[in-house]
């Protein structure tokens, strides 16, 4: 009986989390704040109505979106709890995002051409590139926002998913994607393409560098090995990859006084605690004072962390709902990798197997990034937490990424590969 | 001594606290109760998921013949699918580069092949050590023999049987 | 297929990294949770201390030594006696942190309780504020004033002990500071570089060549290895493989016995006993009495050292007479004497004599108990024996109260200073009183005082006293 209005519908437990959360919301204090109960029908309906509307409709995977709803709570209700502006912004992006998520799903499942815009996702994504860097606007010494009216938009969150799209594009058939027309020697192709390749990713990562997005050069940088890892032909290309990082990451520590700084910090925060060292000592603090079960939502101090709603939200997420909480959400999102990694094997398209696996991974690993930041196991770079941080581009980013992997999920396209039992 | 005395007012607020604190600790242990029954929800769709994938198969392939685990396989402690499904040429044995693997210490390394042609599926033992059965007759080593639906194969310590897909009506 | 190999090697390795991160974040509740809590730049330590009045802290009979008062909108500790506490209660600034007792004891004075930390039960939610815990310490306030008279503007520290409970009486460290919090901040930088290091806490953590109070140690050694029936002949030098041992002052003492070498501090007949006790056997006694082992205290304490791997001749001279690479500290000295005192038992050191809620609850009582062993008593009722001589008939003349049987045993312990210039040696005293049925254990050390019965003894002297007296009362 218990069993089947709980663990047997999760969405139930999605729902059960935020009545508990916004009840400390609205009784956290007199005057009792009753808008709180607004945001609460607001979330709560949009999660129940979309997941309807997945199962109801048989779009395909009804995990993905069930996983996201509950990090998509939590992130509404502690953003709430620390800015109720931001809480209704959030709820306005991720109604944005939901609309996204499905545009890109619809859009994603008319065309079956998306293999075929190699040269469009490059310029795109150049372009792209180019606006942020005559038009951007420079936040937290990080010029890579584009701000239009009171809006500001975030132009690298969109090339994450371009580049995807070009890998996809290239390992669909490795190493022939380029100059096929031309008459070579097979090996010339083989190497001018490898060449090609690795000129399109260092581009991204030179542009990214430039912006100071630390964060999104790693995530590039890891993306492109995962996929050439496991596409990638021959294992000296992939090994000559993986030697190169070594000498950039050695040139970006001697010539970057940012990642310069990222790096002592990361290993002693301590002895500069109210300079350099402050962000992630505020950070440890939080964690530590959380305890198991945390304060209580409303009832800590995360705002005493600097960024706290988005690169720090996991740290205020530890305060107030403990660390039980937080391993929860690492293993949420683990959950989320492993729902991707199954729609990649049980896929038999090559473009398609791709571009989810990027997708996946780069969830993945941008949650290990921040989370792994935060907690001081690796240098702090500044990301987001997908779906639970506090920001429209990286929202409606994210959404667009569940709806492209919730259309390969539901799509035949097994026609390429042939039948094995 | 006449701070300890001025404070005893407060002893019954102090009170008062605590049980709202034991109720706050009770509601949050509630809420991280709340998430990880979410995560437990979610496991156990994806493990049904899985469980009857296995069986679906069955269905989506039922162009294929199949053959269908006999034994309990609660009972074996090894590990086994309830179905293995026909579709090319086939070796059974404990190794692992075999097709369909299983641990049982009385199947041989590479035990058994079950080969397809036209139309028609053969059963080969491979020399195994403990013998192939196909209704209870034993094949000799080499020996190749035609399966028929219905047919009983016993092999190790399991047995299964052998169902003709509609593919080769 | 190798390609699906390969995904599934991905999706481990990632796995692999989201459970260090669970890892880690255990990892960081865990162990270093309670650190980061009560780290100074932490900022919601001081938001609970704002709601929170910190406990009041007394003495063993109740005089105030630390309490919180309202100055503008915060509270703020106040110390009645300035410095005289600073080495024992420590401050507690908003700044600097908080040290010792105040440190120590911070979750009692602030009663945040290790399990509602643990749960995240800290108390947020009412405005009204809160009272700490109270804490009695075991120190005598008028015993620890008097310390801090006589020592005054010496550089030294005083350790008075019950030898038989292990409370301690009187910690007095100079030079010393006052740890109102207004001065602290004002004059931090000006105390940190100071050569007279005033931040150190002498009688607990300050490291010193015991000298010949280090004889009462080796006096153990003799008896227990049956060395004390012999007798001496002390010509007044001792030539040790070629390096000459004389006695304070030139002295010779001629045909003497054990008892009369003690009370007359004989360097000759000391280093003759290191030499026949043999390197092992004074490893084994260095040991014995604490030297090199932590001591668990409610402050911080140094461990007192005894750096010797292989000893010569000259070595083991060298230790019989205090002298050499030994170093202990006061409160260790005192330790040793409260052992003697106490038939070889040596009590765990207190401060804290108990711990009283707001409501005037007792939450924790201090029990004395039995650290280690040091010798056996017959051992122990000789020695008492022997420092009694050394009180009434040696070298520790000036320690003797009228109508009280006092023992003791003085220092010179040689030192950078004392080589170059005369009167420079640490002066030490350490000794206790009654013989009969002791009650107070007292370990002296003056820095550069120059000789120990003449500048630590009376020191020591006026502290039993004292003592003696007002418990008679």
């Amino acid at each position: 009986m218990l069993g089947k209005i709980t663990y047997h519908k999760p969405i139930n437990m999605v729902v059960f989390v935020n009545i508990i959360a916004y009840a400390f919301l609205i009784f956290k204090d007199k005057p009792y704040q009753w808008h709180a109960l607004l945001m609460y029908c607001v979330v709560v309906t949009m999660i129940c109505t979309v997941y309807c509307v997945i199962i109801k409709k048989k779009l395909g995977e009804g995990y993905l979106f069930l996983i996201v709803s509950m990090l998509l709570s939590i992130g509404i209700m502690m953003i709430y709890r620390l800015n109720p502006d931001r809480g209704y912004k959030q709820v306005v992006w991720s109604l944005i995002g939901i609309f996204v998520f499905f545009t890109s799903y619809y859009l994603y499942q008319k065309s079956n051409k998306w293999h075929k815009y190699t040269y469009f996702y490059i310029a795109i994504s150049v372009i792209l590139y180019l606006i942020t860097f005559v038009f951007g606007t420079t936040i937290n010494g990080a010029r890579n926002w584009i701000v239009i009216g009171s809006y500001s938009f975030q132009p690298s969150e969109l090339n994450k998913i371009i580049f995807i799209f070009f890998l996809a594009c290239y390992f669909k058939n490795p190493d022939k994607l380029f100059i096929q027309k031309f008459h070579y020697d097979e090996n010339v192709k083989i190497i001018v393409n490898r060449v090609l390749l690795m000129f399109v990713t260092y581009i991204n990562i030179g542009f990214l560098v430039f912006q100071r997005e630390w964060g999104i050069t790693a995530l590039f940088l890891l993306i492109y090995l995962v996929v050439l890892y496991v596409y990638g032909k021959g294992k000296y290309f992939f090994v000559i990859n993986l030697a190169l990082i070594l000498p950039v990451a050695i040139i970006g520590y001697k010539f970057f006084y940012h990642i310069r700084v990222r790096v002592e910090t990361w290993i002693d925060p301590w002895s500069d605690i109210l300079g350099k060292g402050y962000q992630i000592t505020q950070s440890l603090f939080a964690i530590g004072s959380g305890g198991f079960f945390g304060t209580g939502l409303g009832m800590g101090k995360p705002y005493l962390i600097p960024e706290v709603s988005t690169d720090f939200i996991f740290s205020a997420i530890c305060e107030e709902m403990g660390i039980l909480t937080g391993a929860a959400i690492v293993l949420l999102y683990m959950l989320l990798f492993y729902r991707g990694i199954k729609i990649v094997l049980s896929i038999r398209s090559k473009f398609e197997r791709i571009v989810a696996l990027g997708i996946t991974v780069m969830i993945g690993i941008q949650t290990f990034i921040i989370i792994g930041g935060v907690i001081k196991l690796i240098p702090l770079t500044g990301i987001t937490l997908p779906f639970v941080s506090y920001g429209g581009s990286s929202l409606v980013t994210n959404f667009i990424t569940l709806g492209i992997l919730q259309a390969i999920s539901n799509c035949d396209f097994s026609s390429e590969g042939e039948f094995n039992g | 001594m006449a701070h300890a005395l001025n404070q005893k007012g407060n002893g019954i607020f102090g009170g008062g606290v605590k049980v709202f604190e034991i109720i706050l600790l009770l509601v949050k242990v509630l809420f991280a109760l709340v998430i990880y029954l979410f995560i437990f929800g979610i496991v156990r769709l994806i493990y049904l998921d899985i469980k009857s994938m296995n069986i679906s198969k069955v269905n989506i392939n039922k162009g294929f013949p199949y053959l269908k685990l006999v034994n309990k396989r609660e009972y074996l402690h090894f590990k086994v699918e309830e179905t293995y499904i026909l579709s090319k040429n086939i070796t059974i044995g404990r190794y692992d580069k075999n097709d369909i693997v299983i641990k049982d210490s009385f199947i041989s390394g590479i035990h058994a092949q079950i080969t397809k042609g036209d139309s028609k599926i053969y059963l080969k033992d491979l020399g195994s050590k403990n013998g192939t059965f196909i209704n209870g007759k034993k094949l000799e080593e080499g020996e190749q023999k035609l399966l028929k639906d219905g047919d009983k194969m016993k092999i190790g310590q399991l047995e299964f049987l052998f169902v003709e897909g509609s593919e080769l009506v | 297929m190798d390609e699906n190999k390969k995904i599934i090697r991905v999706l481990i390795i990632m796995c692999t990294m989201f459970f260090v991160i669970v890892g880690y974040l255990t990892y960081i509740q865990i162990f270093r949770s309670k650190k980061l809590m009560s780290n100074v730049y932490n900022r919601r330590n001081y938001e609970i201390e704002e709601r929170t009045i910190r406990g009041e802290i007394f003495d063993r009979k109740g005089v105030l030594l630390a309490h919180s008062e309202k100055k503008g909108s915060l509270y703020e500790r106040v110390y009645p006696y300035g410095a005289l506490y600073s080495h024992v209660i420590g401050y507690n600034s908003r700044i600097y942190g908080k040290s010792l007792l105040e440190s120590t004891y911070n979750n009692h004075l602030l009663r945040t309780d290790r399990y509602s930390q643990v749960f995240g039960m800290v108390d947020r939610w009412s405005d009204r504020e809160k009272y700490g815990n109270s804490i009695y310490i075991t120190l005598d306030h008028q015993l620890q004033n008097l310390g801090g008279d006589l020592l005054k503007d010496k550089k030294g520290a005083i350790v008075a002990i019950d030898p038989k409970t292990g409370e301690v009486l009187a910690l007095v460290s100079k030079p010393d500071f006052d740890s109102n919090v207004s001065w602290l901040e004002d004059n931090w930088r000006s105390m940190i570089e100071s050569q007279e290091s005033p931040f150190l806490p002498r009688a607990t953590q300050g490291l010193y060549v015991p000298g010949s109070v280090f004889k009462v140690v080796i006096t153990a050694g003799a008896i227990e290895n049956g060395l004390d029936e012999q007798t001496f002949e002390d010509n007044g030098i001792i030539v040790v493989d070629g390096k000459e041992i004389r006695n304070s002052g030139g002295k010779v003492y001629g045909h003497i016995d054990i008892k009369r070498a003690l009370a007359v501090s004989s360097n000759v007949v000391y280093s003759t006993l290191g030499i026949q006790l043999g390197s092992e056997r004074l490893k084994e006694l260095a040991g014995r009495f604490g030297l090199g082992k932590d001591i668990p205290f409610d402050i911080p304490t140094n461990r007192s050292v005894f750096s010797y791997d292989i000893m010569d001749q000259n070595d083991m001279a060298a230790v019989a007479i205090g002298q050499g690479k030994i170093m202990v500290t006061p409160l260790q000295m005192g330790m040793i004497v409260a052992g003697i005192a106490n038939g070889g038992n040596v009590m765990a050191p207190s401060l804290v004599k108990s711990i009283i809620s707001p409501d005037d609850k007792n939450i924790e009582t201090m029990k004395p108990q039995i650290l280690y062993n040091i010798m056996e008593k017959d051992v122990a009722e000789s020695i008492k024996d022997m420092m009694k001589e050394a009180v009434q008939n040696g070298t520790g003349r000036n320690a003797a109260i009228e109508g009280v049987s006092v023992a003791g045993k003085t220092g010179t312990a040689e030192n950078e200073l004392s080589v170059k210039q005369k009167n420079k040696e640490h002066a030490w005293f350490i000794g206790f009183a009654p013989v009969e049925d002791p009650k107070i254990a007292v370990a002296v050390v003056v820095e550069y005082g120059g000789f120990g019965g003449e500048i630590a003894a009376p020191i020591a002297r006026r502290i039993m006293k004292e003592y003696l007296e007002k418990s008679k009362e």
